[in-house]
């Protein structure tokens, strides 16, 4: 069976990527006399380099295969092994979407809370005092700063 | 010349800009001695209360974190084992040793001394050669520019890591992200209908989404893989002998002067950077030494030649920089990005039209290397302290001042939906195995390539007048030749590592 190694899903997407961005690239306004190169011209270079690159990658993974590649992993294996940092990611994500809605002060602690909570743990009180400590005291810092010494005002 | 020092130098003197060039090397020494934070996210971590200042107090305090954060990174080398940045990893070899016999004041001194004169020789090398350069550069026309951008990218690509494929795919997706947008020609591109993105993308999120997401991510990482191994405990209580420190250096100032020189020479090569400085100084000062096998026992050859070589990196690394707008390494164009957005584009007309900006860059590297080795000398205790800060409180405040940069910088929540992306896209290309630096560099240089590009074009039609100008070819010339030189390097390596798992 022929596995999917990381290099031959770097290629494939980078692959895709390109051929939809390549139709894409079709609708870019045309060139005209003033403009004899048009608009697309250098983004369809790119993609081009980029599609060429991307398929040497793919064939070198069958003739070259990789050999300090990590052994193969289920989908499963792999999320496990890297849970902290999809929970770190999909807590980010949470927290850029809480910003229009709760604003910078009551996001922002939730967001220091949670990943501190994520990272450090939370089975004892110097822990807690650690995460709320540094949050309570950081989140109105950086405000403070913001919002009264650069005049720049958070969400 | 003489004036516009003077000029550059009344300029920094504002006691506000002193007081930014003190808090930066103050933060760049934090930076520096965190394992795993490095100069470049202190750089991203500062830029955004930039954002209100004039371009020489924002340039104050860049810079300040700069020349700290090189020096910084040798604090928990020496007192932890572990370098604090890439570019001090030398240091540990004879820092660590020379703790570990009693004597860390004596090794954090003779580090201190050596980083500031390599600060200050790397200083002069700048301004020497800056000006010259950029005054030969003045001549390049649009082809030899489009070549030159192309040059530096393929030797980048090349040089950054053992992916050669790689690392050209990652220098075209970076230069394909800045046709995001409206061109010059106000045509709008891959908006695919979303209106937040005809404007293009925002540098500043795209950088700190790729870099500083990745960096954190991997930190978390490799907390992970060091779990149950008990964190060191340090004595922090440090004294420093000054008059065996003044004899040591005093003893090995051709060592200083030999390895600030290599520094200024590599950091100003594109793609090198300090841990490249460091390893090739440290190895031609055990060759020069009387007592090559002493050398990883505790020597001070070997601390200086380290923390000189890797201190007058960024002097030589702002010589392309500044004066052919090109930059050498990542935390280069990170510093180019900055002045982007600070209204200046670095290249050879900067020092015609720019000339106090860039005398108080030069202002600002020689206070702050003053300034560093009188923070080190007193507080290098607490510095010894704050490197145990764990990552675990580290990254999630890294990550909130991250998005609070993004957002700052435009008052404008989709950039934190930016660096988000990017974030991402940062994480996986490097699992994928893909280099950041041509990635980042793609992006700073991308909108300038392309209009070099077409400005040749619209002046002569011909594609061939790339190849027919000499210096142009050149420059082309030499853009294949680095990637036939990586190529050869990379079978080079795969050979020797074939005959050694033969054996």
């Amino acid at each position: 069976m022929t596995l999917m190694t990381r290099d031959r899903f770097l290629a494939i997407v980078t692959l895709a990527m390109v051929a939809i961005l390549l139709v894409e690239s079709g609708s870019i306004a045309s060139k005209t006399s003033w403009q004899p190169y048009g608009s697309s011209l250098f983004p369809q270079i790119l993609l081009v380099i980029t599609g060429l690159l991307a398929t040497a990658i793919l064939l070198k993974s069958f003739f070259k295969p990789s050999k300090t590649s990590s052994p193969h992993r289920s989908f499963k294996e792999v999320v496990v092994e890297k849970q902290k940092i999809i929970l770190l990611f999909i807590i980010f994500g949470i927290y850029a979407l809480a910003l229009s809605y709760l604003g910078y002060l009551i996001s922002t602690l939730l967001f220091m809370v949670a990943t501190q909570a994520l990272l450090l743990g939370i089975d004892s009180r110097k822990k807690w005092l650690i995460n709320l400590g540094t949050s309570f005291t950081i989140v109105p810092l950086v405000f403070v700063v913001f919002r009264y010494g650069l005049n720049i005002w958070l969400p | 010349m003489g004036d516009t020092f003077l000029q550059a130098l009344i300029a920094i003197s504002d006691p506000f800009t002193l007081l930014l060039i003190v808090i930066g090397v103050l933060f760049g020494v934090v930076a520096g001695c965190i394992p795993g934070f490095t100069v470049t996210m202190g750089i991203l971590v500062v830029f955004p209360f930039t954002f209100t200042m004039d371009p020489v107090s924002s340039l104050a305090l860049i810079i300040g974190v700069f020349v700290g954060g090189y020096s910084g990174g040798m604090i928990s080398g020496i007192m932890l084992g572990i370098p604090g940045t890439p570019s001090s990893i030398t240091t540990v070899y004879d820092g660590y040793p020379m703790a570990q016999k009693g004597e860390p004041g004596r090794a954090l001194g003779i580090g201190t001394i050596a980083s500031f004169f390599g600060t200050l020789i790397s200083i002069a090398i700048l301004v020497m050669f800056g000006p010259l350069i950029a005054k030969y550069s003045m001549n390049f026309r649009p082809w030899e520019l489009t070549g030159l951008i192309v040059f530096a990218l393929t030797l980048v690509a090349g040089l950054s890591s053992a992916a050669l494929l790689k690392g050209l795919m990652a220098a075209t997706i970076g230069l394909f992200i800045t046709t995001v947008g409206f061109d010059r020609n106000s045509n709008l591109r891959f908006d695919f209908g979303i209106t937040e993105l005809s404007s293009g993308f925002e540098m500043l999120p795209i950088l700190i989404g790729i870099f500083a997401f990745s960096q954190l991510m991997t930190n978390i990482e490799e907390l992970r893989n060091t779990q149950g191994t008990s964190r060191k405990s340090i004595d922090t209580n440090v004294s420093i002998p000054y008059r065996q420190i003044l004899r040591d250096i005093s003893q090995r100032k051709l060592n200083i002067f030999r390895s600030s020189i290599i520094g200024s020479l590599v950091g100003a090569l594109p793609g090198t950077g300090g841990t490249v400085a460091n390893f090739v100084s440290y190895d031609l000062a055990k060759q020069f030494s009387r007592h090559p096998e002493r050398f990883g026992e505790g020597m001070p050859d070997g601390i200086i030649a380290s923390e000189a070589s890797n201190s007058a990196v960024p002097g030589g690394a702002f010589i392309p920089t500044l004066a052919l707008g090109i930059p050498g390494d990542l935390t280069m164009a990170i510093l180019m990005g900055v002045l982007i957005l600070n209204g200046i584009q670095p290249g050879p007309l900067m020092f015609e039209q720019n000339p106090i900006l860039v005398g108080s860059i030069y202002a600002s590297l020689f206070i702050g290397a003053f300034v560093m080795v009188s923070c080190q000398m007193v507080l290098v205790r607490w510095f010894a302290k704050i490197s145990l800060i764990p990552q675990e409180v580290l990254v999630p405040v890294v990550l909130m001042l991250c998005a609070v940069g993004a957002y700052a910088l435009n008052n404008n929540l989709f950039d934190i939906w930016v660096l988000f992306a990017f974030g991402i896209l940062g994480y996986v290309l490097l699992k994928a195995g893909v280099p950041l630096t041509p990635l980042i560099l793609g992006v700073v240089l991308g909108k300038n390539l392309e209009n070099q590009m077409f400005r040749a074009l619209e002046l002569d039609s011909s594609w061939l007048t790339f190849l027919t100008r000499p210096l142009s070819a050149l420059f082309f010339a030499l853009a294949v030749a680095s990637v036939l030189l990586a190529v050869m390097q990379h079978r080079k390596i795969s050979r020797s590592q074939k005959s050694q798992a033969g054996t």
